[in-house]
């Protein structure tokens, strides 16, 4: 049972007439019985291991490398020797669609062709196994008679997952098994293979950019892009704690997975990407100058892990340890932050969420260095937060108040205001420091090109315009982490709306981290990868999203308050 | 600009007043030898001589010009109370950030001298510095200055105290700005009302001090100030046998009234104006 069955080598694919690899030195191993998953967007070459293996893509294609079947490689075999292992061995279902079957042929009488060309099967024994295989997908077999376009996508789909098991292979390749179908369907069908994989013990690939599909039945997953594996590991770690950027974008796109939250695609690329470096290079939110050259290696980062990312994962940008902080007021000890833990890592939004008083903006001082702690230490970027080293740079830590009222100098003109940090640093010219001013108040939806705009004085401007204005004195540092500190809770509603979108979106496209803090839970979920409770002075809980609230909906009543506040 | 035209258009009828005063008070402190048509010094009539076409406000035991010492006298009060108001306003408004911004041992120190120098009685202190250093206009600033600089001090660090905690000067502060520039753009702006405010006050508070002080003889005995003429007018041993010795002691107190008001009349309404939001 245990003896690897399939076994791919540094498989290459290059189309004909293309010059970038579809798939670029994949490896993998499948045992008797176990499953893999294929992730990635279209176009990320997953289609195309399957294929290649199937040996479907020898005239389109120049395929380097190997693939072995128990020790077999099949690349060096006579076509006609190779084609006793294909569907009888190795099968796959084909993307559903109208053009997989054919046409003028019964489904019926398609599966029996199959059966009949691989198999020694007489006619009527394939036509009554026809009928069992038909049984086993759950497809009424008085139906096997009707013409593929008479059939809707789920009974399509089931025809096509019959003739991959009409020869009993031991490995199932399964390509996009649920699009296109109904949740019902859906869910059919994933009990099906999953009942099938079961009871066959076949090795199963499931190829599929729904990630629910994967997670239900795979239990390793692979992540691709553009030909190349980022990340691999076992499926719910990976799920669960992605630690290359592109699989927490891929992640954070599925409705699925997020069933709360807003949702925000991976950003485009910004530049091309270079064919010496990393390929997901222009989209990263934590590059580095080196990435562009240097390709990344799929490397172990823990057990059971690994990443092509040559900052070994998704850094943390910045880690608290033990922070503590109490005030002494007329008497009384006042304890505002309690042996708090805080971790983010690069690109991520985290909430931290507790009610008034709890301690959530004293935690956030003491992270940007505005305020020293008692005990414990901030490290941003590995490098220890005191005063305002982390804040008082480019790319570095940015943080924004509550009330922008006061985070203004009313006397400042809005170009003033936003050009200070430039100022101060005495970052670029006057003339590259206005342009970036300008582009910065677009961003943020403001009118930049207008001189009159740039011109106004600080106490002429609504909240949350000035919040904005705020807003973008912070981001024309850009930082990577932005520290949020109740920005939206002075605001009305409308306003706070487009606000937050407008924040998530930058946030999204410019691939910064953000602490998010608030007392909304609701609005915490909509825009929050992880989740930070604080609760006198203690993080009581913290976790991904979604996990976080079902606990604080259930477990703890209290909560409940919070949540109707 | 805009704001200073701002500031004089909310002034009240009685403040305006109060400021053409000042103006023709400093107007004629400045040109003096314009105005006063006789010496300051030397003997242009008859002694003791009441007012007339050609001496405005009579003349004294020697026959000076008195309207002549008057302006000389307004001189003198415009240049110490504003060279007091302006060192002890610097001064102190700089002590006071310095005190405010650094906190700690700094602040502990500059807050326990600054409650000396206020339980100290200041007349006291005053004619015992006088006479140590002698008599002569510039020791008369220096001392008056060392004596008033704690009030500016104190209100400069407190509010700066205050304004240090704005949210907009911690993030000024995150992006690493120093001293000079929160001082530049941030401090400074508000600071500077409050001193206006306060040294208007002072400007007062010294002529007066001043005028004391050259009354009880420990003035400039060269200068000509409105205490110096007061002094003299009672120090004339036979001033009450003549009628004309009224206007000798009148016409340095009125001046010297009616300027303490005109400005006593202006700080207050200014601070109205600067304390409410513009």
């Amino acid at each position: 049972m245990e003896e690897t069955i399939l076994r791919v080598k540094n498989l290459t694919v290059i189309y004909h007439g293309g010059k970038e690899p579809a798939v670029h030195q994949v490896n993998f191993a499948l045992k008797r019985g176990s499953s893999l998953g294929l992730i990635g967007e279209s176009g990320s070459g997953k289609t195309s291991i399957g294929l290649a293996i199937m040996g479907l893509l020898t005239k389109t294609a120049t395929i380097e490398g190997a693939v072995y079947y128990q020790g077999t490689e099949l690349g060096s075999l006579s076509v006609k020797e190779r084609s006793s292992f294909y569907w009888r061995k190795i099968a796959m279902v084909f993307q559903n669609s109208l053009e997989t079957l054919n046409p003028v042929l019964t489904v019926g009488e398609q599966i029996e062709e199959c059966l009949r060309r691989h198999t020694t099967l007489t006619r009527v024994e394939s036509k009554e196994k026809v009928k069992e295989l038909l049984i086993k997908v759950g497809f009424d077999p008085a139906r096997g008679l009707c013409y593929p376009h008479q059939l809707s996508g789920g009974m399509r789909q089931r025809v096509l997952t019959a003739m991959a098991l009409s020869c009993d292979p031991d490995v199932l390749i399964i390509d996009e098994p649920t699009t296109a179908l109904d949740a019902g369907a859906k869910n059919e069908m994933i009990q099906l293979l999953a009942g099938l994989h079961r009871e066959r013990k076949f090795a199963l690939v499931v190829i599929s950019h729904e990630l629910p599909v994967i997670a239900n039945l795979t239990s390793r997953i692979m992540v691709m892009y553009k030909g190349k594996i980022v990340e691999e590991g076992k499926t719910k770690d990976v799920l669960k704690a992605p630690q290359h950027t592109y699989t927490r974008g891929l992640i954070n796109s599925s409705p699925a997975l997020n069933p709360y939250r807003d949702l925000w695609g991976i950003p485009g690329a910004r530049e091309e990407a270079t064919t010496d470096g990393c390929n997901f290079f222009p989209r990263c939110s934590q590059r580095l100058e080196s990435c562009k050259n240097i390709p990344p290696r799929l490397e172990d980062v823990f057990m059971e892990r690994k990443v092509a990312c040559h900052r070994g994962g998704i850094v943390t940008l910045l880690q608290g340890k033990g922070i503590s902080k109490s005030y002494r007021f007329k008497g009384k000890t006042i304890m505002a932050c309690v042996d708090c833990e805080i971790a983010i890592r690069a690109g991520e939004v985290v909430a931290l969420i507790g009610e008034s008083g709890s301690g959530k903006t004293t935690l956030a001082e003491i992270i940007s260095g505005v305020l020293a702690p008692d005990a414990g230490e901030v490290f941003f970027e590995r490098e220890r937060v005191s005063g305002h080293n982390a804040s008082a740079r480019k790319n570095g830590l940015q943080i924004v108040f509550q009330d922008p009222f006061s985070a203004l100098n009313e006397h400042f003109t809005v170009e003033q205001a936003v050009r200070e940090p430039l100022e101060i640093l005495k970052l670029g010219t006057l003339v590259e420091r206005k342009a970036l001013v300008k582009q910065m108040l677009k961003e943020l939806q403001l009118p930049g090109e207008d001189e009159d705009f740039l011109m106004r004085r600080c106490y002429t401007l609504s909240g949350g315009q000035r919040q904005r204005v705020a807003l973008a004195r912070s981001l024309v540092l850009e930082p990577q982490l932005l520290v949020a500190d109740e920005i939206s809770s002075m605001l009305d509603p409308s306003t706070q709306a487009n606000m937050i979108r407008m924040l998530k979106g930058l946030q999204n496209t410019k691939g910064f981290a953000m602490l998010f803090i608030t007392h909304d839970l609701m609005l915490a979920r909509k825009i929050a990868d992880t989740i930070y409770v604080m609760r006198q002075g203690r993080i009581i809980q913290q976790g991904p999203v979604s996990g976080a609230f079902s606990y604080l909906t259930v477990r703890d009543g209290s909560r409940d308050t919070l949540i109707e506040k | 600009m805009d704001k200073r035209r701002q500031v004089v258009g909310k002034l009240k009828f009685t403040s305006r007043l109060a400021l053409v005063i000042l103006l023709v008070v400093i107007l004629f402190g400045l040109g003096a030898d314009l105005f006063a048509f006789h010496s300051p010094q030397l003997p242009s009539g008859p002694a003791l001589e009441g007012p007339s076409r050609v001496h405005w406000l009579g003349t004294d035991d020697l026959g000076i010009d008195l309207w002549a010492q008057i302006c000389q006298g307004a001189r003198i009060s415009i240049l110490v109370g504003f060279g007091v108001a302006v060192l002890a306003g610097i001064g102190g408004g700089l002590i006071g950030m310095l005190a405010g911004y650094y906190g700690g041992c700094i602040d502990r120190l500059v807050m326990r001298t600054i409650d000396l120098m206020l339980v100290l009685p200041d007349l006291l202190l005053m004619i015992v510095l006088g006479a140590f250093f002698g008599p002569s206009i510039s020791n008369i600033i220096i001392v008056l200055s060392l004596l008033s600089w704690a009030a500016p001090a104190r209100i400069v660090r407190s509010r700066l105290i205050s304004l240090k905690q704005e949210q907009r000067v911690t993030a000024a502060y995150s992006y690493g700005a120093g001293f000079w520039h929160l001082t530049r753009y941030h401090f400074l702006p508000e600071l500077l009302p409050l001193l206006m405010v306060s040294n208007i006050k002072l400007v007062g508070k010294t002529i007066v001090a001043e005028a004391s002080l050259s009354f009880l003889g420990l003035g400039d005995p060269t200068a000509k100030s409105w205490g110096i003429i007061l002094n003299h007018a009672i120090n004339f041993s036979g001033i009450y046998f003549t009628p004309y010795w009224r206007w000798w002691v009148l016409s340095p107190l009125v001046a010297l009234t009616v300027l303490i008001a005109a400005i006593a009349v202006l700080s207050r309404d200014i601070e109205k104006i600067i304390n409410t939001k513009i």
